[in-house]
């Protein structure tokens, strides 16, 4: 049996903490620090949800067995050790002692089998445990996972924070999915108070235990403390109020500050200006079962014509890096495979392909919505390249939820969804391609039936034993994707935060993280 | 007066049937469904899948109707899709908030609006009325969101006299509800203000006008009791009709002012739910709000009665 604590181990690409500096100590603590979010919260019951505006809260109450730290490494969170026995079907997890939850009872196997029990049952990504036979808890510091089937990828999939299984009293193990609207987890905050639409408030949880093998706060785990007395996550939809709020000192962090608005930002001493490299990938699907882009040489063409500089700049309003594929260049899965179908704006190149396509001026309708500016901004321009080469680009404007339903629902009516992948590529090259295949195959192949080229590398990234093969698997993937014109990644989206002077240890992370930041005075 | 309360709120009933039925067809023909939204940006069509079957939408509509209609006779609005919690709960959250804006708001567009439009008309034609009149027009032409912003920037970031956003219950705290409601409302009122205004000052001129107000000055009495009992009390009837309707929109069109300060009310969380098709909200929302309005517009009713001796309801 293979024995994990917090060992790096290659095979599974568990991260270690390495340092052996004292652990973290607040400068100061104390303090009410009041976030501006973009974005209204429609719940906390975070096993349901894979939005970001629930994510942002919700992960700093709950915890899960096992995270991911800084680099996109799986770690262990609530486990204190893992092991892997040599079947490779079994999964052993001994939990950290003295952990209580927010009501203050001790955390048990017994509260870690309800939470997969649940999960199982209204997890919004229950797909996770498809391949698991059962759970169990021989003893109440244990907890045992049977797998049906050996699953390499598996620890990257119970790691994922796209929607985690986060660990809750076993009391709640019933609760129907969207019902849980008392969150009570194990994390360094508790809730207060939420009102929709308006502030979610959370407290320090004084009996909080930070996980001692690390030094440091690393990703969405690590070690942890509440500096501050209260966290005020206020809605503040409006960005000219964000940045109002950023002004006057109301707000002491925000999200999404708005790109006319930073060069007066950045004048003020009294606050620091923040970007989130990588937020998402910026994106169209094509939909392959719609002429004229069910032709690949259509496609090629459509590839061809397009000059990402431009598209990205008036998609982000300037915050932007070129970015072939579909992960980001700081990501260990990073490749460049494809890149010679990336960014060619070649007009001539675009013609050729037309013409050997026998292209007769049919319409290539692209889809996209007003709700999020980056997306119409993106097929704004990209209809203007289209026709620049001759290209019949008509734009379909509706709003998001129709828009996607439209993608999901019907293969007519539309050649291009516009999109933005972001937690997908931040977990990983395996959650990013699940876009690309069945039941999700976003681009549309005809009768529901994959491309059987697509099906077989993604058994490889699923099945091969090592990292290093399935990675090599991954850039097999991308170069098909992008050479049969199956998405166009356009670049990558930056994100910009803010925050007041008088904060420290806030840092750009996919979620606002609130342990280890403090307010100076 | 009371046969006339039970045969408005009689009246009612049916009114409310029509709405929940419009309101139901309306919302389903809307293609998307709040799946979508719950998912977030980066779900996959499985998360999607999931959680539309977690929520029953995909049951036929004809279903979706008939447990709509046999909750509603028993009481029950139903669940938001989005937030979880039954409507009626949600719904009494929000409204103490919006109708304690939507009272701020209507006094300040009372208050303006009937002492500005009082004043335009007994100096007419001087440049105290034009004055008045322009101050009118820019409130009705201004559009409150960017009236709004101006007013963050003056009184929030520069003077720093109020904050920028957010709310503060009236019953928690009335100083702190204070601060934090004066700019939405005032952003609220002024173009209503600017409206009754415009109103009051016609009514009124065509009130002084008349032969009973000739009178009542030959007769020696003071202009103040001119203005205030035989002019003012005459030109309230059509006032009242407009009031009425100020007070529906003040209720209604408090959506985009929510939104900016962020006052989590009635007009943000329909809105929310529209976009995001939580159909119950929206089902249970709106049936609230139309008896809310179908309220105003019987008390407006009855108003009349009180103001007007003539008009005889009861008796006709």
């Amino acid at each position: 049996m293979r024995r994990y604590s917090f060992m790096l181990l290659a095979g599974l690409g568990l991260a270690v903490p390495v340092a052996h500096a004292a652990p973290f100590k607040c400068p100061t603590t104390g303090g009410d620090f009041v976030f501006g979010q973009e974005a209204n919260i429609n719940t906390l019951d975070q096993m349901t949800s894979s939005t970001i505006s629930t994510r942002n809260i919700a992960m700093n109450i709950y915890e899960t067995l096992m995270t991911r730290d800084d680099n996109n490494h799986p770690i262990l969170e609530l486990a204190a050790s893992m092991e892997e026995a040599p079947d490779r079907l079994t999964y052993t997890f001994k939990l950290r002692p003295n952990i209580h939850f927010h009501n203050g009872k001790p955390m048990t196997s017994a509260d870690v089998v309800a939470s997969f029990d649940r999960y199982s049952k209204v997890g919004n990504q229950r797909s996770t445990l498809d391949n698991v036979k059962s759970w169990d808890a021989p003893d109440a510091s244990t907890f045992v996972i049977h797998m049906k089937v050996v699953q390499p990828t598996f620890i990257e999939a119970l790691s994922s924070f796209s929607v985690p299984i986060v660990i809750i009293p076993s009391e709640n193990r019933d609760v129907a999915a969207q019902q849980l609207t008392n969150p009570i987890g194990t994390g360094p905050f508790q809730l207060v108070e939420s009102v929709p639409g308006s502030f979610v408030k959370l407290k320090r949880y004084d009996a909080y235990q930070p996980n001692t093998s690390f030094e440091n706060r690393t990703g969405f785990g690590g070690y942890k403390v509440a500096c501050l007395d209260t966290v005020t996550f206020r809605i503040v939809t409006e960005p000219g109020a964000r940045v109002a709020g950023l002004k006057t000192g109301e707000l002491h962090a925000v999200e999404d500050l708005p790109t006319k608005s930073l060069p007066d930002l950045k004048k003020d001493p009294k606050i620091t200006i923040l970007p989130l490299n990588n937020w998402w990938i910026q994106i169209a699907d094509p939909n392959t079962s719609a002429p004229p882009t069910d032709n690949l040489l259509v496609r090629k063409a459509i590839q061809a014509a397009l000059d990402m500089d431009e598209i990205m700049d008036a998609a982000s309003d300037g915050n932007y890096r070129l970015n072939v594929g579909f992960q980001y260049p700081n990501q260990p899965s990073y490749t460049d495979a494809g890149k010679e179908t990336y960014n060619l704006h070649n007009a001539d190149l675009a013609k050729k392909y037309l013409t050997e396509a026998g292209y007769k001026g049919e319409p290539v309708i692209l889809m996209t919505n007003k709700d999020y500016p980056s997306m119409y901004n993106a097929a704004l321009v990209m209809q203007q390249q289209l026709q620049a080469v001759g290209i019949n680009a008509q734009m379909k404007v509706v709003d998001w939820p129709t828009s996607v339903q439209l993608m999901l629902n019907t293969t007519e009516g539309w050649n291009f969804h516009f999109t933005g992948w972001g937690t997908q590529p931040a977990l990983g090259a395996l959650a990013t391609m699940q876009f690309l295949v069945q039941p999700n195959a976003t681009y549309k192949p005809k009768g529901g039936v994959d491309d059987p080229e697509v099906l077989a590398i993604w058994k490889e990234m699923n099945d091969l034993p090592t990292a290093e093969g399935r990675q090599a698997a991954f850039a097999k993937m991308q170069k098909l994707v992008l050479e049969k014109v199956y998405a166009i990644p356009f670049g990558s989206y930056t994100k910009v935060q803010g925050t007041r002077a008088n904060v420290g240890g806030f840092a750009p992370f996919r979620i606002p993280r609130m342990s280890n930041v403090w307010l100076t005075r | 007066m009371g046969r006339v309360l039970v045969q408005r709120l009689g009246s009612a009933l049916p009114i409310m049937l029509i709405v929940s039925l419009i309101t139901f067809g309306m919302i389903h023909m809307i293609p998307g469904d709040p799946a979508i939204a719950i998912a977030g940006i980066s779900a996959t069509a499985e998360q999607i899948a999931n959680i539309r079957h977690d929520l029953g939408l995909d049951q036929p509509v004809l279903t979706q109707l008939w447990r709509w209609y046999a909750n509603l006779l028993t009481g029950d609005l139903g669940r938001s899709l989005l937030l979880g919690q039954p409507v009626v709960h949600v719904m009494m959250q929000r409204l103490p908030v919006t109708l304690a804006l939507s009272a701020y708001a209507l006094v300040l567009t009372l208050t303006i609006g009937l002492v500005s439009g009082i004043v335009a008309a007994l100096k007419q034609n001087t440049w105290i009325d034009q004055a008045t009149m322009v101050f009118a027009m820019l409130g009705i032409s201004l559009p409150n969101f960017y009236l709004g912003l101006l007013m963050i920037i003056l009184f929030a970031v520069d003077l720093g006299w109020l904050p920028t956003g957010g709310y503060v219950a009236l019953s928690k705290d009335p100083l702190g509800w204070l601060a934090t409601s004066t700019m939405p409302a005032i952003s609220l009122a002024l173009l209503l203000a600017g409206l009754l205004a415009r109103i009051t000052r016609s009514t009124m001129l065509e009130v002084l006008r008349q032969d009973y107000i000739r009178t009542a000055r030959a007769k020696g009495l003071p202009n103040h009791r001119v203005v205030l009992k035989h002019a003012l009390a005459n030109a309230l009837i059509p006032i009242t009709t407009v009031v009425g309707i100020i007070i529906s929109l003040l209720i209604s069109g408090s959506v985009v002012t929510e939104t900016l300060f962020s006052i989590p009310g009635v007009g943000q969380l329909l809105t929310q739910a529209v976009l995001n098709r939580d159909y119950p909200m929206v089902q249970g929302g709106l049936l609230i709000t139309t008896a809310l309005l179908v309220l105003v517009n019987i008390l407006v009713d009855v108003c009349y009665a009180l103001l007007d001796p003539r008009v005889r309801y009861d008796g006709a």
